[in-house]
């Protein structure tokens, strides 16, 4: 199963170039059934990068574009009456599929916001009464603007939470930006062969459950979070939430490394992304703070 | 109020404690106090044992107010020491009675201690030591108990452990240790013990031959004195018409020092006296001692400077009792006769003065006539009534101890015009082949006359006639008295020692003790200070206290620093001790690793910069991410494979250097 995850790795870098650590942390996240939060500039590839994942995964995508008039009926479909058999029929929304990317979620009102968050957490809607459960896998991938952007209503931390990772593309390399300008053919990421199935990926996400995470590795999440309550200069500390989505992320990250027990490195590998938006840490800045955490809290031999 | 786990077996344990304590104070102390405190220990006992209710603070105080009054009445004021002993056991007993909180434990477990300790004011030989330092590692138990939930097995483990360690600072404390005047020591509690009095009167003896206790113990150096032993302790120079007593003069007398005229014709030993009521020592002659608690008195006695419930041990050296001559007004002293009764003895004494030519004669004659007429040893006699008792003894009766024929021998002396005195201390003693030693019990109490002829004072003792094997050896190995006296003496050893095996024990038991008392009791100033001068010679000898002093305050220092110390080192899981000593190779070899990376990386780094060492870090490393981080069980396969490659790179470092 490794070798197709490596080639999954190889075909997301022909459509983004000089990511790698991005894309290696988004696969992680999906395979160990998180959610993605994915912040960025307009036109750093968020979008492309999300459209790559669902077709090297071979799941079922739909995007829906969030604006501030969105409203929730929009996102999970609605009852229609119908006139022939004199009763309402649900019409599904866009979010009935294996994967949604909420672009730039952050424009829509709170309203619209919560309602695509409670589908991620209890992996269901509720239309008048009536429940409708999502198809499996169910992955959200969220992009957003940056917060100081016009026109952007911030999610609240506990709908942050929600999400396991939220990683940033950032601005290309030199030269990977400009392979990207020489490139003449649109880059066309419907092309991009399906690398696995769905039976497969279950069997990915069940060899990632399995994962050994021996007693050093957890005594340092544990050190991690710690520090983070105690810690003045955070305003915000890490849930044991948070230290769960540590421990899953970084046995997902070991497994994409190709070995079957974690690592702390695993840990410090994941640390940033699963922590940073937790934390109420912006890029930037959010960085060197992060980075200062993983040099004050001693690693456990 | 913190809740106690083992309280049923700490209430136990503690009551066992002070039931072993009240058995070792039933000597000491009155017996009602002793029954009420076996009752309270008891129904503590019984208390704890049916899971009951402890006594409420109403009947606990009622029940104390009992019991203060039980104890002033039977103890009274006079006697401070037992007085306090006893309010230490019955408040401890008490508060044990109402204990609920650790608090309470702590307190009574604390102050066990001390009632342990107070048992030496009263005991010190080598079975209180066993049984008292048994009874301590029980109260460690106690005190582990509280703090734990270990079982009592465990904790006794553990105590007994600890004292153990102690063991050694105790000897090492006790041998060179300055040995300080004893200011702190308690005036000496009374002793209920029977000794020799201070006026000879026939029955005393008697009553002291039932007492098989210990009074000394005496060791020759290297000639010892011609036998028999006569023990001298009190001397008694004035005839009251029945008993001889110690006149004002020769008690003033005896407050002289000796005059000491050595010519040379000496006897060395040493004696170890037990405790005792009475300020005489014992020795054989004219004694002189250069211990400092002993004082050598102008009649050639020992007197002990002062009372001391402690075991006294002291060298003598003795001169012939001949050699001492006595000036005019000193003979007409040892010849005063004040009464007149007794007129047969004093017409017998005439007699055989008549018929003598001087002093030695005399001497003889009165020998002859007592072996010649009838005379029998006996400790039982039949009782003497009225004024004349000596007559009685001398033509009536003829049965009698020791007490009656020095009492009539002195008399009849002195009747003749002969300087003569009672002297009473103790003959012979049983003697111990193994360490050369000699007992001297109760029952070995003699009196005897000390005649002064032409030749000086001589011995004169009418049971060398009369009872010749009363002079070798101890009362207890006189065949011809042997019944007599086993049926007189207290149950006791002795009392079995015709059985030969109990003799035996009996022999090692003594030696046990002996060595005991002369080894750790004995060891006072001039004992220690002989040992230090034997071990570091005698010009830095002060040294050695302080240097000791010294040795033991680093100790102390250093094992608290290390009780102390930072804990991270106690119990490391598996490999990690190895990976530390890896490191430590490391820095030697002058590799900067980075600061606070994963262990795993740390090792690759280390690897990459020590190329000659690359495989086998590469390889623990492989190993330590098996067994810390993929769970892998750490065999001994894999432990010895760690150990080798440590090794391994260790020694490559020296092949490199």
């Amino acid at each position: 199963m490794q070798h197709i995850v490596t080639t999954i790795i190889d075909d997301l870098s022909t459509v983004i170039f000089g990511k790698q650590q991005q894309i290696k942390l988004a696969l992680a996240c999906l395979f160990s059934e998180g959610h993605l939060l994915i912040e960025d500039l307009p036109g750093m590839g968020k979008t492309t990068l999300s459209h790559a994942l669902a077709a090297v995964l071979g799941l079922s995508y739909q995007r829906i574009q969030f604006t501030s008039d969105l409203l929730p009926a929009d996102i999970i479909g609605t009852n229609i009456f119908n006139n022939k058999e004199h009763s309402f029929s649900f019409h599904k929304g866009p979010i009935f599929s294996q994967v949604v990317l909420a672009d730039e979620i952050n424009r829509a009102g709170p309203k619209t916001q919560s309602s695509l968050l409670e589908a991620m957490e209890e992996q269901q809607v509720t239309v008048d009464g009536e429940k409708y459960l999502l198809p499996t896998p169910f992955f959200v991938i969220a992009t957003q603007n940056p917060l100081y952007q016009a026109g952007t209503y911030p999610l609240p931390e506990s709908q942050l939470d929600r999400f396991l990772m939220r990683i940033s593309l950032g601005f290309p390399p030199k030269n990977a930006e400009k392979r990207l300008l020489l490139n003449n053919q649109k880059r066309d990421y419907s092309q991009l062969p399906q690398r696995i199935n769905q039976q497969q990926l279950k069997q990915i996400q069940e060899s990632i459950a399995n994962i050994t995470l021996s007693a050093p590795v957890v005594d340092y999440i544990i050190e991690l979070v710690t520090y983070t309550r105690e810690a003045q200069s955070l305003s915000a500390s890490l849930s044991p939430r948070a230290s769960m989505a540590l421990a899953k992320s970084a046995k997902a990250w070991a497994y994409i490394e190709g070995r079957d027990f974690v690592l702390p490195e695993d840990v410090q590998a994941v640390f940033s992304s699963v922590c940073q938006h937790r934390l109420g840490l912006h890029s930037e800045a959010g960085n060197n703070q992060i980075a200062d955490i993983l040099k004050h809290v001693l690693v456990p031999v | 109020m913190n809740k106690i786990k083992n309280q049923r077996v700490i209430n136990f344990s503690l009551s066992f404690i002070y039931l072993g304590l009240v058995s070792f104070f039933i000597e000491h102390l009155p017996l009602p106090f002793i029954i009420m405190l076996g009752m309270l220990c008891g129904w503590n006992i019984y208390l704890t044992l049916k899971y009951k209710q402890k006594p409420n603070a109403w009947l606990a105080n009622g029940l104390a107010a009992i019991a203060l009054i039980i104890m002033l009445s039977s103890i009274g004021f006079k006697d401070t020491v037992v007085l306090f002993v006893a309010m230490l056991l019955l408040s401890c007993v008490f508060k044990l009675l109402q204990a609920k909180t650790k608090q309470h434990y702590q307190l009574i477990i604390t102050l066990t201690f001390f009632s342990l300790s107070a048992v030496y004011l009263f005991s010190q030989t080598i079975f209180t030591t066993l049984i008292i330092s048994t009874l301590y590692v029980l109260n460690f138990a106690v005190l582990g108990l509280l703090e734990s939930s270990h079982s009592l097995k465990l904790s006794s483990k553990q105590s007994a452990k600890i004292m153990l360690l102690a063991f050694p600072l105790a000897v090492v404390l006790l041998l060179f240790l300055p040995k300080l005047p004893a200011f702190w020591q308690l005036p000496g509690p009374k002793m209920a013990q029977t000794g020799l009095s201070e006026q000879v009167e026939p029955f005393d003896i008697a009553k002291l031959s039932n007492s098989d206790e210990l009074v000394f113990r005496a060791k020759f150096d290297d000639n010892s004195p011609s036998t028999p032993y006569y023990w001298r302790a009190i001397v008694h120079d004035e005839f009251d018409g029945k008993a001889w007593k110690t006149s004002s003069f020769l008690k003033q007398a005896m407050m002289l020092p000796s005059q000491n005229s050595s010519n040379g014709n000496t006897t060395q030993y040493s004696i170890i006296a037990e405790p005792a009521m009475a300020d005489w020592l014992y020795g054989i002659g004219y004694a002189n001692s250069d211990n400092e608690n002993v004082i050598s008195n102008s009649v050639g006695l020992l007197r002990k400077k002062q009372y001391k419930s402690k075991v006294l041990q002291y060298s003598v050296s003795t001169e012939p009792l001949s050699s001492k001559k006595l000036n005019n007004i000193e003979q007409r002293f040892y010849k005063t006769l004040t009464v007149s009764n007794n007129q047969k003895s004093y017409q017998l004494a005439q007699q055989l003065k008549n018929s003598s030519a001087n002093a030695d004669e005399l001497f003889n004659k009165l020998l002859d006539y007592f072996s010649q007429n009838n005379f029998s040893y006996t400790l039982t006699p039949t009782p003497m009534r009225g004024d004349d008792t000596l007559d009685q003894f001398m033509f009536n009766n003829k049965r009698g101890f020791c007490g009656h024929y020095a009492s009539a021998a002195a008399f009849i002396f002195r009747s003749a015009g002969v300087p003569a005195r009672v002297v009473s201390g103790y003959l012979g003693g049983e003697y111990n082949q193994s360490n050369d030693y000699i007992t001297v019990r109760q029952y070995d109490a003699h009196a005897w006359v000390e005649v002064y002829t032409n030749a000086g004072w001589r011995i004169f003792d009418a049971t060398a006639v009369v009872a010749p094997e009363r002079l070798n050896g101890s009362l207890s190995q006189s065949a011809a008295l042997n019944d007599e006296f086993k049926n007189n003496i207290n149950f006791g050893l002795v009392s079995l020692s015709n059985y030969a095996a109990i003799n035996w024990l009996r022999l090692e038991l003594e030696n046990l003790d002996y060595q005991w008392s002369s080894w750790v009791l004995g060891f006072d100033k001039n004992k220690q200070q002989d040992l230090l001068a034997s071990l570091f010679g005698n010009t830095y000898i002060w040294l050695v206290p302080l240097g000791v002093i010294i040795v033991l305050i680093l100790s102390f220092s250093a094992y608290f620093i290390y009780i102390n110390r930072p804990k991270v080192t106690t119990k490391q899981p598996p490999l990690v001790n190895e990976y530390y000593q890896l490191l430590k190779w490391a820095n030697k070899q002058a590799i900067n690793y980075p600061e606070n990376a994963p262990p795993v990386q740390t090792l690759l780094h280390i690897s990459q910069h020590a190329p000659y060492a690359e495989q086998q870090i590469t390889a623990f490393c492989h190993l330590f991410e098996q067994v810390r981080y993929a769970r892998q069980p750490f065999t001994k396969e894999r432990k010895n494979q760690a150990k080798d490659l440590i090794k391994l790179i260790k020694s490559i470092k020296q092949r490199n250097l």
